[in-house]
């Protein structure tokens, strides 16, 4: 009987988290909502086989947040371990008709940053996690993340300008 | 971290135009249904990773690397617990199973490359580079206990048992019993089915009479996979395998595994139900039930209620899956339709032939599903590839809806003597 209570809880926790995780998850693979999708099958499948222990910790949502960064950061490892020099990034649209200028260029530009960059920016930025929190999220020193913040950051500056909304203007 | 407290003007103008571009991304529908079929799959994936034969075995390796990032290792300093009361058992870390693999291989350099200990969600496991000087080759070891679920663990049937027929893909397996009645499997064979790489997977298989399951896997190659033959053959000959798996040493760390939380054993009040089918015994079944001349390239099963194996007839793989289920006549109506067919014994039969269900590309599945007028349903599923949410391999599966039929129908499913 706990079991379906267990099952029954998952449930209700995948259905709340999944829209938001699914978000992060475009955000993480710069708008390659296939893979995006995999990442959150990927990190739900991981939660509900260790669902008696996630249900316990204080803050399941946070912590299914992390099991995303991580998932995609070990699948961008395994990817980059396999293939070389990865730096077409899909097509940006998703043929939805909801794609906004601003979505595009931010889209690209996060496409232009290393993947453990584009991971701080999605967890400080998106996420709002302080730069201790996003390195506990990410295995890294707190140092690492914010070299690596503000590279990002630098980085996001040459690519979308100071002043972002103008940016994405047509 | 509130937005506010961001230095920059920049950087607060990223959070909102995250917000704003991250917002508009509609998740598709079923994906929380497809992430706890994730799930199922990947249960499914720890326990075949453990019970399997010499192919699914690989499977460690892959379910490892999956977990690997964030499984992490257990916390640094002294590895032993205190027993506090009599049950609890030490735990081991990953180091000390990595430690105890160094201390009973032969000669050589063992350098880890995966390791687990007893405190984790993953069962302890030990996997690493060994080179005894004559090139490098790599070791496995992975420990797990067997629920007894209140029945007696016959290590002879609980043991990976040795493929029938000739072409079984392995150069050898002999299945033995020792002095203190562990049963052990020895077998050599390849790390692939079809040998389109001669890494050579070579393999014991133990299980003790109290249920330790100790599976030690080594290659000709650094890696199981991707990686170059390094050396002829394993470094560790059948007879060093079979000892290297016998070590009591692995019988401690198995007995800190911590056991699988209590199932509600017959809730007093309701009348006793059937017992679910063990998931090993619905792979014994399917053994003496599939056709004889097909090549059985791997199989699994779950602890209860479903076994599979992975066929070839010549023309590809092909995934042939069971499900029994005990009591399930109050759902026949749901469940077997208009289109059913009845048969004398009072059996009801149902046959379907559509896409897979898994979104692999091109896959089929035929299924025979059977209902026993005592509430045991029998479902046989065959597809046209070797994993449902893979590329279809083959045109049809490896089984014909009249071979599915005739499996599903066997009186051996409710036969005790198996």
């Amino acid at each position: 009987m706990r079991q379906a209570a267990r099952a029954d809880e998952y449930a209700e926790f995948a259905a709340a988290r999944t829209g938001h995780l699914y978000r992060s998850a475009c955000l993480l693979t710069a708008g390659d909502t296939h893979l995006a999708e995999d990442l959150v099958q990927e990190t739900l499948g991981r939660l509900y086989v260790r669902w008696g222990r996630v249900s316990r910790v204080d803050n399941p949502a946070g912590y299914a947040q992390t099991v995303l960064t991580r998932t995609f950061l070990a699948h961008q490892r395994r990817r980059s371990s396999r293939e070389r020099a990865v730096e077409a990034f899909p097509d940006v649209a998703d043929g939805s008709g909801t794609d906004t200028p601003l979505r595009l260029t931010l889209m690209q530009a996060l496409g232009r940053l290393p993947a453990k960059d584009r991971a701080v920016v999605v967890l400080r930025y998106w996420e709002d996690r302080s730069i201790e929190e996003t390195a506990g999220a990410m295995n890294a020193s707190s140092a690492a993340v914010r070299t690596r913040c503000s590279r990002a950051l630098g980085r996001l500056r040459e690519l979308l300008g100071e002043d972002i909304g103008e940016s994405a203007r047509p | 971290m509130p937005v506010d407290q961001y230095s920059d003007p920049f950087e607060e103008q990223l959070a909102v135009a995250l917000r704003e571009a991250g917002g508009a991304f509609d998740s598709p529908t079923a994906l929380a249904a497809a992430g706890r079929a994730r799930g199922d799959r990947m249960r499914l994936r720890r326990r075949t990773a453990i019970a399997g034969g010499a192919a699914s075995l690989a499977l460690v390796g892959v379910g490892g690397a999956l977990l690997a990032p964030w499984g992490g290792k257990p916390a640094a300093g002294p590895s032993s617990v205190a027993a506090s009361g009599s049950a609890k058992q030490a735990a081991f870390s990953a180091d000390d199973v990595v430690r105890t693999l160094k201390k009973l291989l032969p000669e050589g350099k063992f350098t880890e490359s995966e390791a687990r200990g007893t405190s984790e969600d993953l069962p302890p496991l030990a996997v690493g580079v060994f080179d005894d000087g004559k090139g490098e080759g790599s070791v496995s070891v992975g420990l797990a206990r067997i629920p007894a679920n209140g029945g007696e663990i016959t290590p002879s049937t609980a043991v990976m048992p040795c493929p029938d027929g000739e072409q079984t893909g392995l150069d050898s397996c002999k299945t033995e019993l020792l002095s203190d009645g562990s049963a052990i499997t020895v077998y050599q064979g390849y790390e692939y089915p079809d040998r389109r790489e001669d890494t050579k997977a070579w393999g014991a298989d133990l299980v003790t009479p109290a249920g330790h399951h100790v599976s030690v896997i080594e290659w000709n190659a650094a890696a199981e996979k991707g990686k170059p033959v390094t050396r002829p053959e394993p470094p560790l000959t059948t007879g060093q395998l079979k000892t290297l798996a016998a070590a009591s040493e692995w019988r401690r760390i198995a007995d800190a595994i911590p056991g699988e939380e209590k199932k509600p054993v017959s809730p007093s009040g309701s009348s006793a139900r059937p017992a679910e089918m063990a998931g090993w015994l619905i792979l014994r079944k399917l053994a003496l039930l599939l056709p004889k001349d097909l090549d059985r390239v791997r199989n699994g099963s779950q602890e209860t209620g479903y076994g599979y194996f992975v066929v070839d007839d010549g023309k590809g793989a092909s995934l042939v899956q069971v499900n029994v289920q005990p009591n399930m006549s109050d759902v026949a109506g749901s469940l077997y339709g208009s289109g059913a067919e009845t048969l004398p014994d009072g059996t009801r039969v149902s046959v379907k032939q559509g896409p897979g269900e898994k979104g692999g590309a091109g896959v089929v599945m035929w299924t025979v599903d059977t209902l026993r007028k005592d509430g045991l349903r029998v479902v046989v599923s065959a597809f046209n590839a070797a994993e449902q949410d893979k590329t279809a391999t083959r045109a049809k599966p490896a089984l014909t809806i009249e071979q599915l039929r005739a499996v599903a129908l066997s009186p051996r499913w409710t036969a005790t003597e198996d």
